[in-house]
């Protein structure tokens, strides 16, 4: 029977001895969709890292079973995606929208929404430019944003079943994906094409930001008006459901981020974090089994701060991390030099923003993505970090940059100038397998700035 | 411009078209595995003797061989005393040929147990130069191509630590004897599995001495079998779909085979069709060209026999390997090989 070791991070070679301690039924006792036949998902590392994920060769993982059932949960979607359509689920994409489309889908029964786009981890799980190559062969420039994989991955089909319907949000959106989504279309796909509104208007309110409300729950009745097109159920009282849902995720996300930046030392690492942080989107395709891993990462958390442990040094330097990293090697890397990260801005904020639950459905929903720090400006978005730097929690600040991705060539250099008082590392990442010795030293030039300070 | 695939030309790589098979879809088209483990050897123009002594030569004879074939998945085997050398049994490398057992671990009366090392694959016999070849093969091009590493199974590493006469006679007149040294070969299979799981291998078992050829439906059931599912139930643990290869002629044994866990089943000298009737439903089926043929058969016999093969072969409903009955010889002309794939590629589709 396995219980948890002394907090720390490991290797998958460590987690492969650990795994030996793991009984028959703990294997058994978790599934995905309920099916004890395909739907087991304990697995260690080392299991994926042989169907091709080779990073994992060289990253770290939190040595708990609650990170050991997140990620065999999370390297498991690609097969879990095929196994709904296998047992007659429908399938749908959402893209460009972060976050609120998949609530509507969640209305539905046996309808499970996934975000394409997060096939951008892809090659850098597989160490491998297999799906880049072949979107550059397809006409997206080599210096675009690595979500062009999503491209690859529409063109190949074998790392998601044929979605039964996509919903493409374009608009205020990456104008990169703007162009991919355009190019999936191309290849014979059907998006049902919404738009979300410009930035809200911060200099008009409140006139500004009601017509984008009530333009985005026009849009959101078109998502919905589609979806019952495609299922012929039309039953609102189970948006509220799905609300509710939703707004159970999103605290508990906001909860386990709180406890694991506040804590004296960190109960987490920043991988298995961010990890966390993106599952707000959809719940990693099985959104009921996604709550309960978080309520056991919560548990794991909890008795870890309680007893005053964690996984790094208690002097680690607390940073904060702009844009989240396609390459999760990075954040391993950051940890290894002693930093550690107390604060996220990453384009999933904005999936964490409460729903009110008290007002008409899709008027919620609007008014919950609008409040969200992307849709806002750049000095909303950076508000939270020049906090914590100005009340001292915060040291550094690294910013990751998409190459080709457009929120990231206009804000960067505005992000760096509103947070001069504190020393901040801009980093382009580097394609799969590419991180040199040149970016670990700036990384350690960063640290020692901040250590000088 | 539509670029919608309608096509009958590949885009899918090995590594993608294997990951679709083991989750029950089916891709581009079908897997092309023959088994080719030596003869890759002769592909580079290796001795033989450098291929299985030393790892990265085997996994740049098995790269090799990928580029001048283009079939579906890397195969790390040379011979099937592996584990048993590792505990104890002497071999003689011979410049151009495979192994050959010399000495068994368990040789003259006197000779017990106690003898039988529990090996530690980085360190004893060869196994280090398996686990080698995988982790050079498995950085060289394992996010494109799946590296599959053969392990003997127990009762065919129990007869490679032992006269295999004697071993065989042991099975009606020391049974317990015989149970014994199947339980100590699977532990030691179990570490090895272990090991090359962590290089980045996926372990097929291979159990050719438990052919039916070799030993009787009944002699299976009681001595191979629990061997092959001991050594299942732990890959299962770590989700892994498992591939069981058994040479000769099968057919007597095929009632058996479901009873291993097997995830897939490579088969040899057996009626394909009788295959799929009895295990399709349950089993995805790898199989099963004849051996002779490929080493020696005209290109136009192999073309034609081999698309008849896959004909019959795509219809098994969890999914087919098209793929040799057994290695393929390691002197059999490029010639051959290459028609044996071209003829699979050409009427091996399921897309399009």
């Amino acid at each position: 029977m396995f219980r948890d070791p002394k907090p720390q991070k490991i290797s998958l070679s460590d987690w492969s001895q650990q795994f030996k301690l793991v009984g028959e039924e703990q294997i058994k006792k978790f599934t995905y969709y309920r099916n004890p036949e395909w739907g087991i998902y304990l697995s260690p590392p080392a299991t994926f890292m042989v169907y091709g994920a080779r990073e994992l060769k060289r990253l770290k993982f939190d040595n708990s079973m609650a990170s050991l059932r997140l990620w065999g949960f999370v390297f498991n979607e690609s097969e879990r995606l095929f196994r709904a359509k296998q047992i007659g689920k429908r399938v749908i994409a959402t893209m460009g929208d972060l976050g609120t489309v998949p609530v509507i889908i969640m209305a539905f029964p046996h309808c499970i929404p996934f975000y394409p786009e997060c096939i951008w981890w892809t090659p850098f799980f597989k160490e491998s430019t297999v799906l880049l190559d072949v979107a550059t062969e397809m006409g997206i420039p080599e210096a675009a944003c690595f979500s062009k994989a999503t491209l690859a991955a529409f063109y190949k089909k074998a790392y998601f079943p044929k979605p039964d319907l996509i919903f493409a949000s374009t608009g205020a959106s990456c104008d990169d994906y703007s162009c991919i989504m355009q190019q999936i279309e191309d290849l014979g796909y059907d998006p049902f094409w919404l738009e979300i509104p410009f930035r809200r208007d911060d200099l008009n309110p409140p006139l500004g930001g009601l017509r984008q409300e009530e333009y985005l729950i026009s849009e959101y009745e078109r998502v919905w008006n589609r979806m019952v097109e495609l299922t012929g159920i039309n039953d609102k009282n189970r948006l509220i459901q799905s609300i509710k849902k939703a707004n159970r995720l999103r605290s508990l996300v906001a909860n386990l981020k709180k406890l694991t930046y506040e804590a004296s030392i960190a109960p987490l690492p920043a991988l298995e974090m961010m990890t966390i942080e993106f599952g707000n989107l959809y719940g990693y395709a099985d959104s009921d089994e996604w709550l309960n891993i978080l309520e056991m990462v919560q548990e794991t958390i909890c008795n870890r701060v309680k007893q005053g442990v964690g996984v790094l040094e208690e002097d680690a330097i607390p940073i904060a991390w702009i844009t989240p990293s396609a390459d999760p090697l990075l954040l391993n890397l950051v940890e290894d030099f002693g930093l550690r990260i107390v604060e996220t801005e990453y384009v999933i904020n904005q999936a964490l923003v409460p729903i009110e639950e008290d007002i008409e459905s899709f008027r919620a929903l609007a008014r919950s993505f609008l409040k969200a720090s992307l849709i806002g400006s750049t000095k909303e978005r950076v508000k939270r970090i020049i906090d914590g730097v100005n009340n001292g929690r915060i040291k550094g600040v690294l910013i990751t940059n998409m190459i080709g991705a457009s929120h990231c060539a206009m804000e960067t250099r505005l992000m760096e100038k509103m947070l001069s008082d504190v020393p901040v590392l801009s980093i382009d990442v580097p394609a799969p397998f590419g991180i040199t010795e040149q970016l670990r030293t700036r990384i350690a030039a960063f640290t020692e700035t901040i250590k000088n300070k | 411009m539509s670029l919608m695939v309608d096509k009958k030309y590949e885009i899918l790589n090995p590594r993608e078209r294997f990951g679709l098979l083991v989750i029950d879809e089916k891709p581009d088209r079908c897997n092309i595995i023959p088994l080719i483990t030596s003869h890759a050897a002769a592909v580079t123009g290796i001795s033989l003797k450098d291929y299985y002594t030393n790892g990265t030569a085997m996994a740049k004879a098995q790269i090799a061989a990928i580029e001048e074939y283009g079939h579906d998945a890397i195969s790390i085997f040379s011979e099937v005393g592996i584990i048993a050398e590792a505990m104890g049994s002497e071999f003689i490398y011979p410049d151009d040929d495979l192994p050959v057992l010399k000495k068994p671990a368990l040789t003259g009366l006197k000779q017990t147990m106690d003898c039988l090392r529990q090996p530690d694959p980085k360190k004893d016999g060869r196994l280090p130069v398996y686990l080698e070849a995988i982790d050079y093969a498995y950085s060289a091009v394992g996010d494109k191509i799946p590296i599959l590493a053969y392990v003997p199974a127990p009762f065919t590493t129990g007869m490679m630590l032992s006269d295999p006469n004697q071993f065989l006679l042991d099975t009606i007149k020391n049974p317990q004897r015989v149970k014994k040294i199947i339980e100590i070969s699977l532990n030691a299979a179990i570490e090895f599995c272990y090991e090359i799981i962590n290089a980045g291998g996926l372990p097929i078992l291979v159990d050719p001495l438990a052919s039916g050829s070799v030993i009787s439906p009944k002699a299976f059931r009681d001595f191979a079998l629990p061997g092959e599912q001991g050594l299942i139930n732990f890959l299962h643990r770590y989700d892994f779909d498992v591939i069981l290869h058994i040479c000769g002629d099968t057919t007597p044994l095929l009632d058996s085979l479901i009873l291993t866990g097997a995830d897939l089943i490579s088969l040899d000298r057996v009626d394909l069709n009788l295959a799929i009737q009895k295990l399709a439903k349950k089993i995805r089926i790898i199989g099963n060209f004849d051996t002779t043929k490929i080493g020696f058969g005209s290109t136009d016999e192999i073309a034609k026999e081999v698309k008849e093969m896959v004909r019959i072969g795509i219809k098994a409903e969890k999914g087919y390997i098209a793929s040799t009955g057994c290695e393929v010889p390691i002197r059999t002309p490029v010639e051959n090989v290459k028609t044996f794939i071209s003829a699979a590629k050409e009427v091996g589709w399921y897309w399009g």
